[in-house]
């Protein structure tokens, strides 16, 4: 069934978005993690325009972020104080991002700049993960139990001034590095429309050292109010969040990730992440692909002013 | 007083009538199917179909001396950008750019023959009649060699053509009787609102000799043009809107799917 897109202005089938939304939805639910590093490069892919791709999964990730939110806070497993410093760090990160995003736009390099993006940070977190999957997997078979936390070692952030207590998370550090941490994941998710849990996560653990409990509901909290701004912000600015999109992506990603949540149950914590490495470095290397390779058509076309623009 | 009437208006008839046979300017009347595309959430493109009549032509089939006609659908203005991309650090990324101003957002252009046959070349530039002959105009401002702007053009028409919004069909116009024509021009989905333009135009030996002009509105209808225009005039009230059926959804669902 084709269903036009008011703000997209194109047709598209109702069914394949409505799938997309469920495929995404079910991997995120399956690892945990929002899906917008997903669902953006897929939309780009089938012909929706970049700019309403990147807005309209600002929006997604609300939706998906929110209903996981409900299960981490009835679970009391978000530390309220570390999430909202790192909010704070991520509505201005966010801000900043739209700006960028409309000076980019206008100049055309906006395409460049999130294929550029995705490569480095998908390459980077990807390749991380999979290193630290294959350890831990190695670890599992060889017999040797994981070292648990260890609160007396200290890196260089636990250095730093401006110190606050966190009490749920059992922690002492500066505010600097959380809100420098909010505001570049709230900068990247709004330039490549994605939640950034999957940059979140590993940061708050290695860097900050919150406890592994702690740290998927707080970064959930901090993604879901960080994408709301996003979103506001994204309808403000670049006008290009379409409501129609977005409701069936959610529709069929809420419902798919109930499925993925079911089957992540039976899968091994370790197992898990190295598939999701190999997924997030395969998205990756699909957008190094068409940097590198001689592209079909050298030309492109962008409205500028007048209808449609 | 009534004879002296109908005397003068017999009159007036036979005068006017005798203008109409001396005048040398062919009559053209053209129609379209609908003046108004209203664009719905079913909304998958369309087409119009445009009938006329020519008065007083003989037409002889591939006789280059005869009358022929062309019809040119225009819509809107836009400025567009379009961009080469080179390779910068192994990297494939736009480089030069070129700005065409107020190009029509939409063309197609139906023609009885070949649009090249019809008229010579500044005829046609002048009226905008065939792919190649819109104009299109550049801003200063552009880093493109002199030498490659017309790639740039041609690139320009192709990418507009494989999207659906620019098109020349030849011999489109069919003729139902010795003046009668109709043709279709189809109108794809992703068209841009706005309001159209449907000329018409009559040549002979090579002269325009009867033009007609006719506007076609575009427009998102219904619930399409509640959610634009909510987007458009009150941006923070519609991302609010956004936010908050996202919430809703997402707190629907924990709740629907709640194992407990």
């Amino acid at each position: 069934m084709q269903l036009y897109l008011p703000i997209a202005e194109i047709p598209v089938n109702i069914f394949v978005i409505f799938g997309m939304g469920g495929a995404v939805g079910f991997l995120s639910g399956l690892f945990g993690i929002g899906g917008g590093f997903l669902l953006t490069p897929l939309l780009i892919f089938s012909g929706i325009p970049p700019a309403v791709s990147v807005a309209t999964v600002t929006t997604q990730v609300v939706a998906s972020s929110s209903s996981a939110v409900v299960t981490y806070w009835r679970r009391k497993a978000i530390d309220l104080k570390l999430g909202t410093i790192l909010l704070c760090g991520g509505v201005f990160g966010s801000l900043i991002g739209v700006v960028l995003f409309q000076v980019l736009q206008s100049i055309g390099q906006l395409d460049v700049v999130i294929s550029l993006s995705y490569v480095t940070f998908l390459g980077a977190i990807g390749g991380l993960m999979l290193f630290e999957s294959i350890r831990a997997i190695r670890r599992r078979k060889s017999g040797v139990a994981p070292k648990a936390r260890r609160p007396g070692q200290h890196n260089w952030i636990h250095g730093l001034p401006l110190k606050v207590r966190f009490r749920r998370s059992k922690l002492y550090v500066s505010v600097i590095p959380v809100v420098g941490l909010g505001a570049i994941i709230g900068f990247l998710g709004t330039i490549l429309g994605i939640g950034g849990g999957f940059m979140m996560v590993p940061a708050l653990i290695y860097l900050l050292r919150v406890p592994t409990n702690i740290v998927i509901g707080t970064s959930l909290f901090q993604i879901l109010f960080t994408m709301a701004a996003a979103t506001v912000f994204h309808s403000m600015g670049t006008k290009t969040v379409d409501i129609v999109l977005a409701m069936t992506l959610m529709i069929g990603g809420v419902i798919g990730a109930q499925f993925g949540a079911r089957m992540g149950q039976n899968l091994r914590g370790d197992q898990l992440r190295m598939l999701l490495a190999l997924l997030v470095l395969a998205v990756g290397l699909r957008f190094a692909i068409d940097l590198l390779l001689t592209p079909d058509d050298f030309y492109s076309i962008a409205i500028r002013k007048g209808a449609g623009a | 007083m009534s004879r002296l009437f109908l005397l003068l208006s017999m009159v007036l008839c036979l005068t006017t009538g005798a203008q109409a046979q001396e005048r040398p300017a062919q009559e053209l009347v053209t129609s379209l199917s609908s003046d108004l595309i209203s664009i719905q959430s079913n909304f998958t493109g369309t087409e119009i179909v445009i009938f006329g009549q020519a008065s007083d032509i003989q037409r002889q089939p591939n006789d280059p001396s005869s009358y022929e006609l062309a019809i040119v659908v225009e819509g809107p203005p836009q400025d567009i950008t379009t961009r080469r991309k080179g390779r910068f650090l192994g990297v494939w990324v736009n480089r030069e750019a070129e700005r065409f101003q107020h190009v029509p957002s939409f063309y197609a252009v139906a023609s009885t023959v070949n649009i090249g046959s019809m008229a010579n070349r500044t005829v046609l530039d002048d009226l905008g009649i065939g792919l190649n002959h819109i104009n299109l105009a550049v801003s200063g401002v552009s880093n493109v060699a002199l030498s490659d702007r017309d790639d740039f053009r041609r690139a320009f028409i192709r990418l507009r053509k494989q999207m659906g919004l620019y098109s020349e069909q030849e011999a489109s116009i069919t003729f139902l009787t010795e003046t009668m024509f109709r043709t279709n021009i189809p109108l794809p989905a992703n068209i841009p609102v706005g309001d159209y333009k449907v000329k018409s135009f009559l040549f002979l030996h090579g002269h325009v000799v009867a033009q007609t002009e006719q506007t076609l509105a575009v427009a998102k209808s219904g619930f399409e043009q509640v959610t634009f225009e909510m987007a458009q005039s009150y941006p923070l009230f519609y991302g609010v809107l956004a936010v908050s059926l996202a919430i809703f959804t997402g707190w629907l669902a924990g709740v629907i799917f709640r194992k407990d």
